[in-house]
């Protein structure tokens, strides 16, 4: 071997793919599902989205199995691409969680559409690795290159029913403002690196903006840099489209209506969170040199965010317009959790329970809505859920629990999330933010029980308005999905015990 | 010499992004972008960056644009008749550019503009950006994990458009 490429090939082995596994993992599941599309005979292929949840199923246990690999703290790994936390554990299983529930509602809702299935699981398996590689990304390269993959998966699963208009009005909206999103971005992103330049450490390497930890050094040296600062105000404005934040939310309605239910649960859940996995890290370890841009932003955004999304929430009738608007408003607690974040730093942790608490209630909440919505998925009404209660006590009982853990009543888990969140905004000393907040969680409850209400009485007979959705028999693995969601949301708000101590001690 | 050629691609690079916004004609607007493109692939030259320049003007002016022409042909979109600027429209555009004026102005007075200093480079060094090797060394080494993972963005981003242009009888969907 020539001598010159030796330094190469040592570079290239510190790429640990260990570290990676379960990404890895995801990836060649997605394979083996287009190879078993090809090569099952047609009576079989029912069985593919199966081995999909079972097999995702079997690297969530790994994952949990091997919870505190050694690469956790031990710096970063891949030359400096990846960085594996304690938080990013959490936002791996999250993001896994989310993915099976997924593709639970998937198994409902694909069979009424005329379209390939397979493509589905696919693209929602190669989606959720992104992310989890997003999670722990510690490089503007990665990051960007892991985000772009997340966005072009959801692009195509926005609009995977195309036959409805609804759906196609949702997907050209949500493709040109992610692209949108993606420039602002990427535009922040350059200027940083314009910035900081290239920075030569003690054995010559040369470290550039891109990276992290060199990012950080170069803010704390250099306060109030005009390249740096224009540069942090557009990544978090491209972050802000990510999570749905005020001023950057116009697309949520509309698409979170078009797109297919279980697209929209991932949307609401995923891909929020996948937007905080970016800021938290970002706005707490890279950017905290300049809190004094950061965190009036950031603090505008919040209380915008929380009363645009229940105000607008208000007025609502299609329940997933509803869900997205509210959807929103819970993107302003969980901001206001990151602001708290820069002088408490357990408010990280809140910011992961509440992530959880929110995981559990909403893929309880769009479990029911999967199930009653027709073949006409964007047109789901609230008066489709007249007299649930009577006809349906199980899935009324579970809607009732997801939404009152949405809207934060005793004592269901979306309580204890925004109870600490809310002390840790306390704590902060964010006394104004707090009382918009506490706002917001009231004007929450006469929605999200005006929906419950729905549910529990007849609603007037309406010979104009026939009831779309389908009343049939709750499939299994759908209602055993939504039974364990709804006692984990109960059981998490008596008792936090161990999972409550490891994110909160994160 | 560099400083006027800077200035120079640099013009030539917004006017011809602004025709591609205002031409009515999308076969000229598509023209407009192209000249764009290799407006942006001076700037690269400018900068030792001579593959991304070449790879801008293969790629990106070559061939994607010479598709977005197929396409405009093929679909043969006329002119057609655009509704005219609305007042508010104007109104908002105005509000707009102030309030990013302002924003720019307030980062401006808070930092002062010319904060940066010169970056340090290691003297002697070729930029990076001008040997293809580079290029090559890095993309198998620092950053072979990206490009396994845009690797499976183009898989997905392919079967994206089956899905959503091909056309499925009702059997196939079972």
């Amino acid at each position: 071997m020539p001598t010159d490429l030796l330094p190469l090939v040592e570079q290239a082995g510190r790429n640990q793919w260990l570290a990676i596994a379960p990404e890895l993992m995801l990836g060649l599941i997605a394979l083996l599902l287009l190879v078993l599309e090809l090569v099952l005979p047609k009576a079989q292929r029912g069985l593919i989205p199966g081995i999909a949840i079972v097999s995702q199923i079997a690297v969530l246990v790994a994952l949990i199995i091997n919870l505190s690999t050694p690469y956790i703290g031990a710096g970063p790994t891949f030359n400096g691409l990846l960085q594996h936390t304690g938080g990013g554990q959490f936002l791996r299983i999250f993001f896994l969680l989310a993915s099976i529930l997924t593709c639970v509602l998937g198994t409902v809702s694909l069979p009424r559409q005329r379209m390939p299935h397979i493509e589905f699981y696919h693209i929602l398996l190669v989606v959720t690795a992104a992310m989890m590689l997003l999670a722990q990304a510690n490089h503007f390269v990665m990051l960007f290159v892991a985000l772009e993959t997340v966005t072009v998966g959801l692009y195509i699963l926005v609009s995977y029913y195309r036959d409805n208009p609804l759906t196609l009005e949702a997907g050209l909206k949500y493709l040109i403002m992610g692209a949108l999103s993606s420039g602002i971005l990427l535009f922040g992103i350059t200027l940083l690196y314009g910035a900081v330049g290239a920075v030569p450490d003690a054995d010559g390497r040369l470290h550039t903006g891109f990276e992290y930890q060199t990012l950080a050094r170069f803010l704390a040296t250099h306060p109030g840099n005009f390249l740096a600062s224009a540069g942090i105000v557009l990544v978090l404005a491209g972050v802000a489209f990510k999570i749905g934040a005020f001023p950057f939310q116009i697309w949520v309605a509309d698409v979170y209506q078009g797109a297919p239910t279980p697209v929209t649960a991932f949307l609401a859940v995923a891909s929020k969170a996948a937007g905080f996995a970016v800021l938290l890290p970002l706005a707490l370890e890279v950017f905290p040199s300049y809190a004094s841009l950061v965190i009036p932003i950031l603090s505008a955004m919040a209380a915008a965010t929380i009363l645009f999304g229940n105000i607008a929430a208000l007025t609502q009738f299609n329940v997933k317009r509803l869900i997205g608007l509210s959807g929103v408003a819970h993107a302003g607690y969980l901001l206001l959790g990151v602001i708290a974040g820069f002088s408490q730093p357990q408010a990280v942790g809140a910011v992961y329970f509440y992530l959880f608490a929110y995981l559990l209630a909403s893929f309880a909440v769009f479990g029911v809505m999967t199930q009653l919505g027709g073949s006409d998925d964007a047109t789901q009404d609230m008066d489709h859920y007249g007299d649930l209660a009577r006809e349906r006590p199980f899935l009324a009982a579970v809607l009732a629990i997801g939404l009152g853990s949405l809207a934060g009543i005793p004592p269901l888990a979306g309580f204890m999330g925004k109870l600490v969140i809310f002390t840790a905004a306390f704590k902060a000393g964010h006394y104004g933010l707090l009382l918009v907040a506490i706002t917001g969680v009231v004007l929450s409850i006469y929605y999200y029980f005006g929906w419950i209400k729905a549910a529990c009485f007849p609603t007037n007979p309406d010979p104009a308005t026939p009831v779309a959705n389908t009343r049939g028999p709750v499939h299994r693995g759908l209602g055993l999905a939504l039974g364990l969601l709804a006692i984990a949301s109960v059981l998490l708000g008596f008792y936090q015990g161990a999972l409550g101590r490891w994110l909160l001690g994160l | 010499m560099a400083n006027a050629l800077f200035y120079l691609f640099s013009f030539f690079t917004l006017i011809t992004a602004v025709g591609v916004v205002v031409n009515k004609n999308t076969v000229n607007a598509a023209l407009c972008l192209l000249l764009s493109l290799v407006g942006v692939a001076g700037l690269f030259a400018l900068l030792d960056a001579y593959l991304l320049a070449a790879l801008l003007v293969l790629v990106y002016a070559g061939a994607v644009v010479a598709l977005f022409l197929f396409i405009v042909m093929l679909l043969d979109v006329q002119g057609g008749v655009r509704a005219p600027f609305q007042r508010t429209t104007a109104v908002a555009g105005t509000v707009g550019l102030a309030v990013l004026v302002a924003g720019l102005a307030a980062l401006a007075g808070r930092s002062g503009l010319a904060s940066t200093p010169a970056p340090a480079t290691a003297a002697g060094a070729a930029p990076v950006g001008a040997v293809l090797k580079h290029y090559a060394e890095m993309l198998f080494t620092t950053y072979l994990l990206p490009v396994q993972v845009v690797g499976f963005l183009l898989l997905i981003a392919m079967q994206g458009v089956i899905v959503l242009s091909r056309k499925f009888a009702a059997e196939d969907a079972k």
